[in-house]
């Protein structure tokens, strides 16, 4: 079967957010309640004409003790029941898996409108709670053993830099940009730009990456509004964001590291199937939202996502293609080093940022003539060393 | 004074390591091979994932001694461990390419590089919330 020949095509009507930070008194209901109504809000769907809610979250069930039905009991507060409910965790792709699911339930035909929420909550008075929650989001056998996560983002930086050179302070020039980013960003945590020195003086967290370099833990929400192209016009008169693919695939068992040598990595596939899917090409990407949970690692995503060759990122970056103002500017919003990185929050953040990208509703940070975005997530840490799951969602007006 | 404050040895996962039980016996690691792919995993695996068999797989001796692909300094330790101390990942002449913490060097960006030769060592790598020493291994530069 050709991608999509029998689904309907599907509208993100609207999106909202709870601005990412730390907000010790609110509850997982309360963060996801403000970005729910104002997605409802921005669609203009009234909350009882939704069918279907997918809630994205990662590690709720350990920092709250509530493993299991979160999503009722997060979603239930804020107004829905008796409706199609769906639980997922898929680590830093929690959200943007929910969106798939939403995505799914509607192209099928079997609904017309529905919800995707992706909510965290890190901030707890108990920080060893929050880091012991984390750790469980890499393959447990690797925690035990010692590994830290930041640790393991830089030895991919050193493959990087081994393999096509470059050095740290090439590296901190992706905080330099994405931090002047989240400065512009209402919904950031961090919104203060960084220059290089300020990034290479934070505290060394594992050789090649700094504090300013890593994503920081946050509380937050995001949601989204779905509906399928042919009802929409019952809430607006023009629909203009269309979703044109939705990809997921797991971590795979691998030879040889990709960053070592030609073998694909699991991005690139998954970017390959969305381009299948949207029938287009990197050049057809105006803008994108990349998982830099190391903001080095934006890098690596760029060459994989097709942006540039293999190599090239570093140069892609210092001539400024990347920016705002460049030809192909990555994580407007800040990425997740600034914005601030609620896990399973993350991916509908990005989504968030896409749709205000192609609306011209990104104030200060609004690029040219956006028509396609894209936005990419890749979350977990697997045994053999590949993450465990990627998506990759396109969006066009 | 209870049994509970004795304080145990206890493997900090099942299976991954044999540790010399005599002064003519060698510790090593536990991997497993596929006799019908012949591709060797590490930890040992009951069914080889790439012939998707469960009849192929035999325990496999890994050589104690490695190379370095590369490593890092962690500078902000997790719970049970103190930094700095140095993680990396060491490829194995049979295939693997597996993750270890690195002892026996200072925690120094200069103490290692890529292709680095480094041997098996059985260690303690943290302790469990009843104090209990959790013994796994580790690797430590040749000759040092």
């Amino acid at each position: 079967m050709k991608d999509g020949e029998n689904m309907r095509e599907v509208v993100v009507l609207g999106v909202g957010m709870h601005p990412f930070g730390r907000f010790l008194d609110k509850s997982l209901s309360d963060l996801a309640r403000v970005a729910v109504w104002d997605a409802l809000k921005d669609a203009s769907v009234p909350a009882k004409d939704i069918q279907v809610a997918y809630l994205g979250n990662s590690i709720g069930g350990l920092i709250t003790g509530q493993e299991g039905i979160r999503a009722q009991t997060i979603l239930g507060p804020c107004g829905f029941g008796g409706i199609t409910m769906v639980n997922v965790e898929n680590a830093c792709a929690s959200a943007s898996t929910a969106f798939r699911g939403v995505w799914l339930e509607i192209a099928s035909g079997l609904c017309d409108v529905g919800l995707a929420v992706g909510v965290e909550k890190m901030f707890l008075e108990d920080r060893a709670r929050t880091i012991s929650a984390l750790i469980s989001v890499s393959q447990i056998e690797l925690s035990k053993l010692g590994m830290q996560f930041v640790g393991e983002a830089a030895m991919r930086c050193k493959r990087y830099m081994r393999r096509w050179g470059g050095t740290k302070e090439d590296l901190a020039l992706v905080a330099v940009k994405n931090s002047y980013n989240g400065s512009l960003n209402p919904y950031a945590y961090h919104r203060k730009a960084y220059t290089l020195e300020e990034i290479l003086n934070s505290p060394l967290i594992a050789e090649p990456l700094h504090l300013y370099m890593t994503s920081t833990i946050a509380d937050g929400a995001a949601a989204a509004v779905l509906c399928g192209k042919d009802t929409a016009r019952k809430y607006m008169s023009e629909p203009t964001i269309t979703v044109a693919a939705c990809a997921l695939k797991s971590g795979r068992y691998r030879e040889s590291d990709p960053l070592d040598g030609d073998v694909p990595s699991t991005i690139t596939l998954t970017a390959n199937e969305a381009y299948r899917q949207a029938g287009m090409e990197p050049k057809d990407i105006d803008v994108a939202e990349v998982h830099d949970a190391m903001s080095p690692i934006e890098l690596v995503s760029c060459e994989d996502l097709g942006f540039c060759k293999k190599g090239e990122g570093l140069r892609f970056l210092k001539e400024g293609r990347t920016k705002i103002t460049g030809d192909m500017p990555i994580n407007t919003s800040g990425g997740l080093c600034s914005r601030g990185h609620p896990v399973g929050a993350t991916g509908i953040a990005q989504v968030a940022e896409i749709v205000w990208q192609l609306r011209g509703e990104a104030g200060p940070r609004q690029v040219a003539n956006a028509k396609v975005g894209m936005c990419e997530d890749s979350g977990g840490v697997l045994v053999d060393g590949d993450n465990a799951a990627f998506t990759n969602i396109i969006l066009k007006r | 004074m209870g049994q509970d404050t004795v304080k145990k040895r206890l493997p900090v996962l099942p299976g991954i390591i044999h540790e010399a039980t005599s002064p003519d016996d060698q510790s090593y690691l536990i991997g497993s091979k596929c006799t019908a792919c012949g591709r060797t995993f590490f930890p040992k695996q009951s069914v080889c994932r790439v012939c998707m068999r469960n009849d192929t797989m035999e325990e496999t001796v890994l050589s104690t001694r490695g190379k370095i692909d590369t490593f890092t300094v962690v500078h902000v330790a997790p719970k049970g461990f103190k930094a700095p101390y140095i993680q990396a990942f060491v490829d194995l002449p049979e295939g693997p390419r597996i993750f270890s913490l690195i002892t026996g060097c200072e925690p120094s960006e200069n103490a290692l590089k890529t292709g680095t030769e480094v041997e098996l060592v059985i260690d303690k790598i943290t302790e469990d919330e009843k104090g209990n020493d959790l013994i796994g291994y580790k690797f430590r530069p040749v000759g040092k």
